[in-house]
């Protein structure tokens, strides 16, 4: 008996000691990501963790100034480019002393390796259409699907995969507009100009990959001509990547660890030696490590309480109104106005307007999927439905994040020259009861006018609202729905999905009304316009105009800006004014804690996109050791996106 | 014996079959398309297509096949076989990059977490759960059977109401509830222990702790109900009768025969507190096992559902085998 325990003791012993390791130092910089990063693959990208921590260790040809209000694009892998007089031809000049982490010059003939990849049907990538702006690209993208499909049917005029693959990259070179005629030249011709195509180039998923690495885990499976990918490159010690940043550790669910690059061409603008992401699972969990010290930055906030946080930020910005008014009014970024104010525990929250809409989907098919027909088929009841929500209701009691209540799709103030519309009422606007009752009654006469004037009675179906069961998308559901009921009279049901089944329905049009959200990749309206056009694979909505499709095609070969934007705000305007799909509900912000007189050089800008490796963590000896607030912008708008 | 556990290892292959069809069956029917990012850009349809056919997730007979093919060993023996593994090894060590040459049974690349291969991510969490999960057997059965013997002394008595009031909460008490009270008792009011850390002996045991109470609190049970048998037995009378002391009578003759229930109740436990922590990782932040069986079939992730669930039931059938083998040592009357 005795023996068979102490046999026991002795395993659980041995255990113990292989598996309590030695935890290596503190990294310089802490952060918390949110999820656990799932890819470190550039042309896989997807989710908005992966992405920040892909910006460390990947370097695109030109990325954006985050601490510029504008956000403008300065050079990186790139120091100088050419565009065309057509604005088709964009011609990158490669620095030469761009280097990978093994020390390798980094070429322009990497570039096309990578491009190329992004544009593979087989590699799937989730943003494979940002490379259909170049000429060509659609065109191989077509042909390659094509044939694999006779491959797969037997068909093909290849002998096997093999030969298909090198035709494959014969048939690249001919068609893709995008040529390598030196180690550091990179010339790239689009199908048409597209006036933000730098800043698709900055978008991580156009960075560059080591080929002589990435070969050796793909190859041509013979039988299907399909590229066969096998995880393990993007991690250490395999990886060799170009980005001020080096993975160094990288260990499952655990943690993520990067350190200085020693090949960096710019090692002189970083200011931490090391950062570490460790994985954890409980967003609380992740506040309680910030609030005890062991996480310096939360590059995410989703603890339930968040709201409560965030209300204890604004009561403390209360506090100082003048002093605040005053610093704002010097033209100061939100952080270096926290980083002036007296100490206080309360000011390590932060919120930030982001490059995001928060939406109630209407499903504007002519027949509902059990073959009814569809009321929302018909604007004016899409209208009325719209008018009756109480955004302000939303944002101020359920989310209590400070998100701005909104009528429009595209943030304003986020895009550079774009000034879009006004957008509808909604009864949470009103300031008086009698405001109140006249919208309330403008969306009863909608409804009267598209053949419902008793909706009680007469409004052929119930209205159900489909969501998913996380996020409190619940709370937000029960508000919409007690407006329609109550102001419209009809008929409402609420309907919680899983995840999965949500997003299978929404693709399927398989609901009446749906929450959603949407955020932009790059700065133009069609970021957002896009997912409403006829046929796009994210029109959830499936929504169809003509009027609005044609603005959208105007825009497209519209060579002067002015006009073209002014055809977007036009074409934006119809959706939210005349149209609505869907109903906007507020602009997403996004949440930080960080102690700001700690923490230096995050960005404020709308589109945030943080570089993490700006930060200087102040006090701890390593870097420049000075603030690096946002460049001062003029005080007139700084009112909107404080 | 021998006879035994060879008979017990060639079911294994035939019971791992079962699980794996069945398993197969119901996480295929999991709704949605397990390679979307569910907040992200919808992949045009073609797309979509292509991506289900690299795995065979387009059709449930080829997955059925291609996936038993590569996770029992014939895909790689076949590979291995054919020098196309040697060749790639060549072409990679002349490009100068170290490649793992991959594992012989494959239970294939996580669906959700693109940089990893399921026997990646089982490498990394497994010997997490088995520390864990051992430890707190350990501490279970120690804590379970002195209890429980305590509570045979003297039936009834103050001590034995306490032991089977404290193996009640035990029992009842979510480890959730446990777990979060000692966390913030021993971690955050009186800074003993770390709050969410993994790798060093300290911050093993408050989750080894409260992953034991509920398994400590029934061996407690079954020790007790076990001795006050055997006490009144007449092999204890007549040890007693020899002259026997109390604490020989005890351990030496009333413990081992009380002791056999427990034992065979630690094999199916000790699986379960290797794999089945999900809860008390969550709580203290553990990379183990348990939180695969909840995250993998949220995401639909089908290999790494699979790849788990196999584990598991390959560690259940293994502990029953070795229970199976201890217990003779204990018993000798089972031939």
């Amino acid at each position: 008996m005795i023996r068979v325990l102490a046999v026991i003791a002795l395993l659980v012993g041995l255990l113990i000691v292989f598996g309590a390791g030695t935890s290596s130092p503190r990294a310089d910089l802490v952060v918390y990501n949110g999820n656990d990063v799932s890819t470190l693959d550039p042309q896989r990208l997807s989710w908005i963790p992966d992405m920040r921590i892909a910006r460390l260790v990947y370097e695109p040809l030109v990325q954006h100034d985050v601490l510029d209000w504008d956000a403008r694009i300065v050079p990186a892998a790139a120091e100088s480019w050419r565009v065309s007089e057509d604005g088709r031809t964009y011609t990158f000049a490669i620095r030469d002393d761009a280097r990978w982490s093994n020390g390798e010059p980094v070429t322009s003939e990497q570039f096309r390796y990578a491009w190329r990849r992004g544009m593979l049907p087989d590699l799937a990538s989730d943003y494979a259409a940002m490379f259909r702006f170049i000429e060509g690209a659609d065109a191989f993208y077509e042909w390659r699907v094509d044939q694999l499909g006779m491959m797969e049917r037997g068909e093909s005029a290849y002998a096997d995969g093999r030969a298909l693959w090198d035709a494959t990259l014969a048939k690249f070179d001919e068609l893709v507009a995008l040529r390598a005629p030196d180690a550091r030249t990179l010339v790239v011709t689009l199908r048409e100009p597209v006036p933000f195509f730098l800043d698709l180039c900055a978008f991580a998923v156009f960075c560059p990959v080591y080929p002589p690495l990435v070969d050796q885990y793909e190859r041509v499976d013979a039988a299907s001509g399909r590229l066969v990918r096998r995880p393990g490159w993007t991690r250490p010690p395999a990886i060799v990547s170009n980005g001020p940043f080096e993975v160094t550790d990288w260990q499952f669910k655990r943690t993520l660890r990067l350190d200085q690059n020693p090949h960096y061409w710019n090692r002189g603008a970083l200011h931490v030696r090391s950062i570490e992401v460790p994985s954890i699972g409980d967003p609380s969990a992740a506040i309680l490590a910030f609030r005890t010290g062991s996480i310096d930055l939360c590059a995410e906030v989703f603890a339930p309480y968040r709201g409560e946080i965030v209300q204890d930020k604004l009561e403390f910005l209360a506090e100082h109104a003048d002093r605040v008014a005053e610093l704002r009014a010097q033209g100061l970024d939100p952080f270096a106005i926290d980083a002036r104010l007296p100490d206080d525990p309360r000011k390590d929250a932060h919120v930030v307007p982001a490059f995001g809409t928060y939406f109630w989907n209407f499903n504007c098919s002519d027949r509902l999927t059990d073959g009814r027909p569809n009321p929302f088929a018909d604007s004016r009841v899409r209208r009325a439905f719209a008018l009756v929500i109480d955004k302000k209701s939303i944002s101020e009691q359920v989310r209590r994040m400070g998100e701005p209540t909104t009528g429009v799709l595209i943030p304003p103030g986020s895009i550079g020259g774009y000034t879009g519309p006004r957008g509808l009422p909604n009864i949470g606007d009103a300031g008086t009861e009698a405001e109140r009752d006249a919208i309330v009654s403008r969306a009863r006469t909608l409804l009267a006018d598209a053949g419902y004037p008793e909706p009680e009675r007469d409004f052929p179906i119930t209205v159900e609202l489909v969501f998913n069961k996380d996020s409190g998308h619940d709370l937000i559901a029960q508000v919409i729905a007690k407006n329609w009921q109550q102001h419209l009279g009809v008929p409402v049901a609420l309907a919680q999905k899983e995840l999965k089944v949500y997003r299978e329905e929404l693709k399927n049009h398989a609901f009446i009304t749906s929450r959603a959200g949407w955020f932009g990749d790059f700065a133009d309206p069609t970021t957002f316009l896009d997912i409403m056009r006829t046929g796009n694979g994210n029109n959830d909505r499936n929504f169809s105009s003509d009027a609005y499709d044609a603005l959208l095609d105007r825009a497209r070969t519209e060579a002067d800006t002015g006009e073209r934007m002014a055809l977007l705000a036009e074409a934006e305007r119809v959706l939210v004014e005349e149209e609505l799909p869907m109903v906007p509900i507020f602009h997403y912000v996004s949440m930080y804690m960080f102690d700001p007189d700690r923490i230096t050089g995050m960005s404020a800008q709308a589109r945030t996109k943080q570089n993490l490796f700006l930060i200087d963590v102040l006090g701890d000896g390593v870097g420049a050791e000075q603030p690096r607030p946002m460049k001062r912008r003029d005080p007139a708008r700084s009112e909107r996106a404080g | 014996m021998t006879w035994l556990i060879l008979r017990r290892l060639a079911q294994l292959p035939l019971i791992l079959l079962v699980i794996y069809t069945v398993t197969l069956t119901l996480a295929w029917s999991i709704p949605g398309n397990p390679l979307e990012n569910p907040e992200g850009r919808r992949p045009s349809p073609e797309v979509a297509e292509q991506m289900l056919r690299q795995y065979d997730l387009d059709s449930f007979p080829r997955f059925y096949v291609s996936y038993l093919d590569r996770v029992t060993g014939l895909r790689a023996l076949r590979e291995r076989m054919s020098g196309d593994a040697a060749s790639r090894e060549r072409a990679a060590a002349e490009a100068g990059i170290e490649i793992p040459s991959p594992p012989l049974f494959d239970f294939g690349p996580s669906l959700q977490y693109d940089d990893w291969t399921v026997n990646e991510i089982i490498a990394g969490s497994l010997p997490v759960s088995i520390t864990l999960g051992g430890v707190a057997i350990v501490i279970a059965t120690l804590i379970g059977v002195t209890a429980g013997v305590v509570g045979a002394i003297r039936p009834n008595s103050i001590a034995d109401l306490a032991t089977l009031l404290i193996a009640l909460v035990g029992i009842s008490l979510p480890s959730f509830v446990i777990g979060t009270v000692l966390l913030l008792v021993f971690a955050v009011w009186l800074p003993l222990f770390p709050v969410a850390d993994w790798g060093t002996a300290r911050s093993l045991v408050l989750p080894a702790l409260t992953l034991s109470l509920p398994f400590a609190a029934y061996i407690a049970r079954l020790t007790r109900f076990g001795m006050i048998e055997a006490m009144q037995s007449d092999y204890v009378r007549t040890a007693r009768a020899k002259g026997a002391g109390e604490t020989r009578v005890l351990l030496k003759h009333a413990l081992p025969n009380a002791f056999l229930p427990v034992l065979s109740y630690l094999g199916p436990a000790t699986a379960f507190a290797m794999t089945g922590s999900f809860v008390v990782e969550k709580v203290f932040n553990i990379p183990g096992m348990g939180q695969h069986f909840v995250a993998a079939v949220q995401n639909k992730d089908l290999f790494l559902i699979m790849g788990v669930v196999l584990v598991f039931a390959g560690m259940l059938v293994i502990f029953n085998l070795i229970v199976d083998v201890l217990y003779r040592f204990v018993d000798p009357r089972i031939a």
